[in-house]
């Protein structure tokens, strides 16, 4: 079924490359008659149109700006009113460009039959006959300023506080310095079974424990006197810390 | 058909081209291939410029070429303009005061933009182009165009403008046949006549006294002067004349009108001088020079130059007249008398049609005399710059300063195409080297060692000599480095007090010195007209420049580093050999590229003509590389060719013999270029890693010849392109291919195992690139030494091409000290930019389905169109003009490639292909790490007290 409907698909896209080339018959001939002949022999026409940038006057710009035909096969400059014509151009098809140091302009291909009838469309490189229509006398308007430069990466507090690898030091920490607030420490059935997990985690009695030492650092000075003093009578087996 | 010599193991070439009738299901597959790769791009592999960086390690240079035209703009008092029009076709105009651009525009190349009269008239530039076939006007303080007009064809003559009641409304162009007068304003044609028995009669000058009437002069030699008188208001012939002259040959070169509308002529032959009122004599008045007290110089064509200040205005009575070449006079003609005001005996040069008369002397090169007339004022001043070179053009503008004396600014332009801009007391304000603007070829030539440098390098190389002296010698270079750091640092503190505006960093050759990573190097230029300059690749300051006087013409360069910096104490040398393309004869100039100097060692005299030149590897007991050049007789004349290198070839008489031979028939098709790989180019890695973890071995030929050639049919449904990849060995073709429906002109890059190459398809009408790469398979043959001649196998060829959305001026491949960086093609756009295309995107191995293992090996889907764009400008706003070339050098750091564009323009930066990964950015944020260290610091002393002071409280309890 697949296989079908790709053939139709191609088969309808055959019929209306076919249709296309009818229309312009002598698009395609053309350019070779015209191209090989003489300079001074075959009829010479004449490519015009406007470019715009919007909201800037046209001294600013004009004078660095300059109208490509086909790479620099012809070249053509811009008035002061930013009006352009590119004489002498054989017939044929073209991609006409304008090209700026500054602004962006699209390209547009531009046929000319060998009688002289011109039409404009979108460039498109990859389907070559593929016609959407621009308006002629050429209508260019700029889209915009180049953009040549990359943004550098700049330091914001935002972007340190948002990465990763610094949430995960910050969170533990809040969750040390906060859960000692929220749970009672002060009852001992509850603090009983809290050091008693913490045996388990740290199976290592002679490695001094940070997380513990920081709890009480941060809790004990706002912590009752009592809590203290009962926390540091239940550091009996942690010697290493009471070496500090 | 295509070679004579058959290869049996051609591979099945992977080619891939969306044709026609696959473009639906392309254009369709492509879209989505296009978002995965905008993310793909846009995520990690953008390599941009930042805009900080703007400036910080690129310049640029913009010329115009050798003057043809220039005139100054006198219309407003304070103007800072001087408009030219060169022979590059390129209309600028310059700021008088820093000989800068203020805007340019440059035509197309070649005759259909060549720029024959140019005429100024107030705000109004006029330029005649393309032989008579364009007449355009510039605003020249905008930089924008008026108006252009299309004339009709016809070889051009002449142009004049044409005033009538002191104003100036139009401009007559004179062709063979015709004669056309245009509006100033509008460019609109106001008449046009077809000149009388123009088949007979060579219409060469027009004239036009400002009263309404249009003179054509025209000439059967040897015979008569025709003069036609047209009306300016509708071209009516008003008059028709004939005078005999059967002396005359050329108007242009023997004739000037002086005065009220006196056509006065001089023949060297009956030694006179003619004049004629076009107005009412009908036969020429013969004033001997006899009578004057004059002769000519035998052999030498008197020349007569005349001034009309205004078009609305006659012109002025005087003129000069040049009877030798160091023989001027100033002639006045009135009422019919001639009166020779002034004899200027040792004087030489002259130019023609000027706002002023000048005469330059030439006899002491150093000095230059000056005469101005103006009017009836004439003043005469003797100018003292130092001009190094003849002086080939001069363009004067004299004008009156408040206090009613004259004064002058003078352009002068030498045989060597420098520019200087004169003031009046002999101040050269600035001096353009315009022969920069058709840069042949360059090399960049790393810059020398200082004293102290040389001296720890040489601590390296020399033979140990006991424990107690290496460790003394150590100390003491350590030493000499303190001292030097230390000085820097005096010098920094130092500049550091002084204001900004007068600090600067000279350099000259004296201090020239390499730094750290290489990165600044000695840019040796080789331009068209037979100058050579050694220009700072960090600064872009010329250093030194030097005139080669013999060079003919038609000259083709090429030229080699034959010695490096590396081998100190023998000096740097560079051989430029230089060959006449008519006559096959060749020089050789020999020099130091770092002073520019001569060197003292002969070149061998070279009697036959040259076909072919070469470097070697080899060196001589010097360090100097081979160059050998094969003559017309096939025989081998090696450079330097001591006894040492003789032995080293193992021959005594060097001669040729043939090995091996591809025949490319010439009537079907022609070589356009033929490609080796750069002797200087590295290749770190032997093979790719697959998605399987297997290896594919790079096919590195370093013998390998890409030759490109072109069908001599030129109908765009029978031209090809074909492309043969040669062992220069054996001769064994490793790989042919054939473009249909494609022509050049072809631009190719070949390096390590791959070639690109760029043409146009004449069937889809668009640029197409094409890449081949070579690979040996999976096991690699003989994996310490390559050689031609034991390779059994034939690579494996892969090839791919994409659609290209420009057309393309020039291309050059990056190039790093190790390879090790990935590599970027920089292209030259006719847009003006260069972009620096990852060579990623090149790849025959893009697949057109994306499996597990192409993601793994990091292979971009295959899409049918390469992008642009502007973030891979390499040179972001600064366009160049018409990139004729673009040279890569390796720098000390294996992430930096220095990259310098030449064309009209010249434009010098550095690349980092694979970012800089081995140095820290220039935005490094030392700041933020500093203070980032010292909190850190601090917290942890504060922290220290207060766990101190909480275990005292505690004890105490």
């Amino acid at each position: 079924m697949m296989h079908i409907s790709s053939i139709l698909l191609f088969i309808m896209y055959f019929a209306a490359l076919v249709a296309v080339s009818w229309c312009f018959t002598d698009m395609e001939t053309g350019p070779g008659a015209a191209l090989f002949s003489p300079p001074n022999g075959g009829d010479r026409f004449k490519i015009e149109g406007r470019a715009i940038v919007p909201g800037l006057k046209t001294q600013d710009w004009v004078s660095s700006a300059r109208v490509l035909v086909e790479g620099e096969e012809y070249v053509g400059f811009l008035r002061t009113d930013g009006s352009f014509t590119v004489n002498d151009v054989p017939s044929g098809s073209y991609v006409v460009e304008i090209v700026s140091p500054t602004f962006r302009f699209e390209p547009v291909r531009v046929d000319i039959t060998s009688k002289g009838k011109m039409r404009a469309r979108l460039v498109n490189y990859i389907k070559t006959s593929e016609v959407i229509r621009q308006p002629y006398p050429l209508q260019i308007r700029a889209s915009g300023p180049h953009s040549y430069f990359m943004k550098r990466e700049t330091w914001g507090w935002t972007d340190f506080l948002m990465n990763p690898m610094v949430m995960m030091m910050v969170l533990p920490l809040l969750i040390i310095v906060l859960l000692p607030k929220v749970v009672n420490t002060n009852d001992p059935e509850m603090r009983k079974e809290m050091e008693q997990s913490m045996n388990m985690l740290s199976p290592n009695p002679e490695l001094p424990d940070v997380s513990e030492l920081m709890t009480k650092l941060f809790s004990g000075s706002k912590g009752s006197s009592k809590t203290s003093s009962s926390s540091s009578s239940s550091k009996g087996p942690r010697p290493a810390v009471k070496r500090r | 058909m295509l070679t004579t010599i058959t290869n049996p193991q051609r591979r099945r070439i992977n080619f891939r081209l969306p044709l026609c009738a696959e473009e639906v299901k392309v254009s369709a597959m492509a879209k989505l291939i296009f978002l995965w790769l905008k993310c793909l791009v846009s995520c990690c592999i953008v390599e941009a410029v930042f805009e900080d960086q703007v400036g910080k390690f690129d310049w640029r240079q913009q010329y115009v070429g050798k003057i043809r035209f220039s005139h100054f703009d006198s219309h407003v008092q304070s103007s800072k303009k001087v408009l030219m029009a060169t022979e590059k076709n390129v209309f600028a105009a310059l700021n008088t005061r820093t000989g800068e651009l203020f805007w340019r525009h440059v035509d197309k190349t070649g005759p259909e933009g060549n720029i024959d009269a140019f005429l100024l008239h107030g705000q109004d530039a006029l330029l005649v182009v393309g032989n008579g076939r364009l007449l355009r006007s510039w605003d020249i303080s905008v930089g924008g165009l008026n108006w252009e007009v299309v004339l009709d064809s016809g070889s051009f003559q002449s142009a004049c403008l044409i005033g009538q009641q002191d104003t100036v409304k139009h401009v007559a162009v004179l062709k063979k046949t015709v004669i056309s007068v245009h509006y100033l304003s509008n460019g609109h044609q106001k008449w046009i006549e077809n000149l009388p028995e123009s088949e007979n009669i060579d219409y060469q000058a027009l004239y036009s006294g400002g009263n309404g009437e249009v003179y054509v002069l025209g000439i059967v030699p040897h015979s008569h002067i025709a003069i036609v008188v047209y009306s300016m208001e509708d071209g009516e012939i008003i008059k028709q004349t004939s005078v005999e002259a059967p002396w005359l040959s050329n108007i242009q070169t023997s004739c000037a009108v002086v005065g009220q509308g006196m056509i006065t002529c001089v023949d060297s032959l009956t030694m006179s001088l003619y004049t004629l009122d076009m107005h009412t004599q009908s036969k020429m008045t013969q004033i001997p020079l006899q009578s004057l007290g004059l002769e000519v110089t035998p052999h030498f064509h008197p020349v007569l130059v005349s001034h009309q200040p205004n078009a609305a205005h006659q012109p002025l009575s005087e003129f000069l007249l040049q009877l030798g070449p160091e023989h001027h006079l100033l002639l006045q003609l009135n009422s019919g008398q001639m009166v020779v005001l002034r004899d200027f005996k040792p004087v030489r040069h002259m130019t023609p049609v000027l706002t002023s008369c000048v005469f330059v002397s030439e006899s002491e090169k150093r000095k230059c005399v000056l005469f101005l007339l103006q009017g009836w004022i004439m003043a005469s001043y003797i100018i003292k710059v130092p001009l190094l070179n003849p002086v080939f053009q001069i363009y004067v503008q004299a004008f009156l300063k408040k206090d009613d004396s004259v004064s002058y600014r003078v352009l002068v332009q030498t045989e060597d195409h420098t520019l200087t801009f004169i003031h009046l007391p002999g101040r050269v304000m600035w001096t353009r080297e315009e022969a920069l603007s058709e840069v042949v070829t360059m090399e960049m030539v790393e810059l020398p060692l200082t004293g102290t440098q040389a001296e720890l390098e040489g601590e390296f190389g020399k033979k140990a000599d006991g424990l107690l002296s290496m460790v003394l010698k150590r100390l003491s270079s350590q030493l000499i480095l303190l001292q030097a750091w230390v000085s820097h640092l005096w010098k920094l503190f130092y500049d550091a007090r002084k204001p900004r505006s007068q600090v600067k960093n000279e350099i000259s050759i004296e201090n020239l010195s390499r730094d750290e990573f290489n990165l600044q190097k000695m840019m040796v230029m080789v331009t068209a007209s037979g100058k050579l300059f050694g220009i700072d690749s960090k600064t872009g300051s010329i250093l030194w420049k030097q005139y080669l006087n013999n060079v003919p013409s038609n000259a083709a360069f090429k030229l080699m580093v034959q010695r490096t910096t590396a081998h100190f104490p023998h000096p740097p040398q560079c051989t430029l050999l230089i060959k006449d393309k008519d006559t096959g004869l060749a020089t050789l100039h020999v020099f130091n590229p770092i002073f520019g100097k001569k060197s003292h060692i002969t070149p061998p005299a070279l009697t036959q003509p040259i076909l072919q030149s070469l470097m070697l590897p080899l060196m001589d007991q010097d360090y100097a590389k081979v160059l050998l050049l094969i003559d017309d007789q096939y025989k081998v004349t090696a450079f330097p060719s001591s006894k040492n290198v003789l032995q080293q070839l193992q021959e005594t008489d060097l001669t040729t013999t043939q090995i091996w031979e591809v025949i490319i028939p010439t009537e079907i098709q022609k070589v356009v270029t033929v490609k080796g790989k750069r002797s200087n180019e590295h290749v770190h890695s032997q093979g790719r890693v697959m998605g399987d973890r297997s290896v594919l071995y790079k096919y590195l030929n370093p013998n390998l010849l890409a030759v490109v050639t072109e069908s001599t049919d030129v109908h765009q449904e029978r031209s090809f392109i074909g492309i043969l990849l040669i062992d220069g060995v054996t001769g064994r073709i490793i790989h042919e291919a054939v473009q249909r429906k494609a022509k050049g002109p072809v631009h190719v890059v070949h390096s390590e195992n791959w070639v690109v190459y760029e043409y146009w398809s004449t069937k889809s009408r668009r640029n197409e690139f094409s890449v081949i790469e070579l690979y040996e398979g999976m096991e690699l043959y003989n994996s310490t030494v390559f050689s031609s001649l034991d390779r059994p196998h034939a690579p494996h060829v892969l090839q791919q091409s994409y659609i290209f959305p420009s057309a393309i001026s020039a291309m050059e491949a990056t190039l790093t000290e190790k390879g090790i960086t990935s590599r970027h093609l920089l292209i030259g756009l006719p847009s003006g930019g260069i972009l620096s295309l990852p060579k990623m995107f090149l790849d025959p191995r893009r697949p057109e389905i994306v499996s597990e293992q192409s993601r793994e090996e990091n292979l971009i889907p295959y899409a049918p169109e390469l992008l642009i764009r502007t973030e891979w400008f390499i040179n972001y706003n600064q366009s160049v003009s018409r990139v004729r070339g673009i040279h890569t050098a390796p720098s000390g750091l294996e992430s930096t490639c220095l990259v310098v564009a030449y064309g009209l323009d010249i434009y010098q930066t550095r690349v980092y292909p694979s970012k800089q990964f081995d140095v820290l950015k220039d935005d490094y944020d030392y700041m933020l790490i500093s203070s980032v260290l010292f909190a850190l610091f601090f917290a942890t002393m504060i922290s220290k007290r207060l766990a101190e002071v909480k275990l005292l409280n505690r004890a105490w309890r």
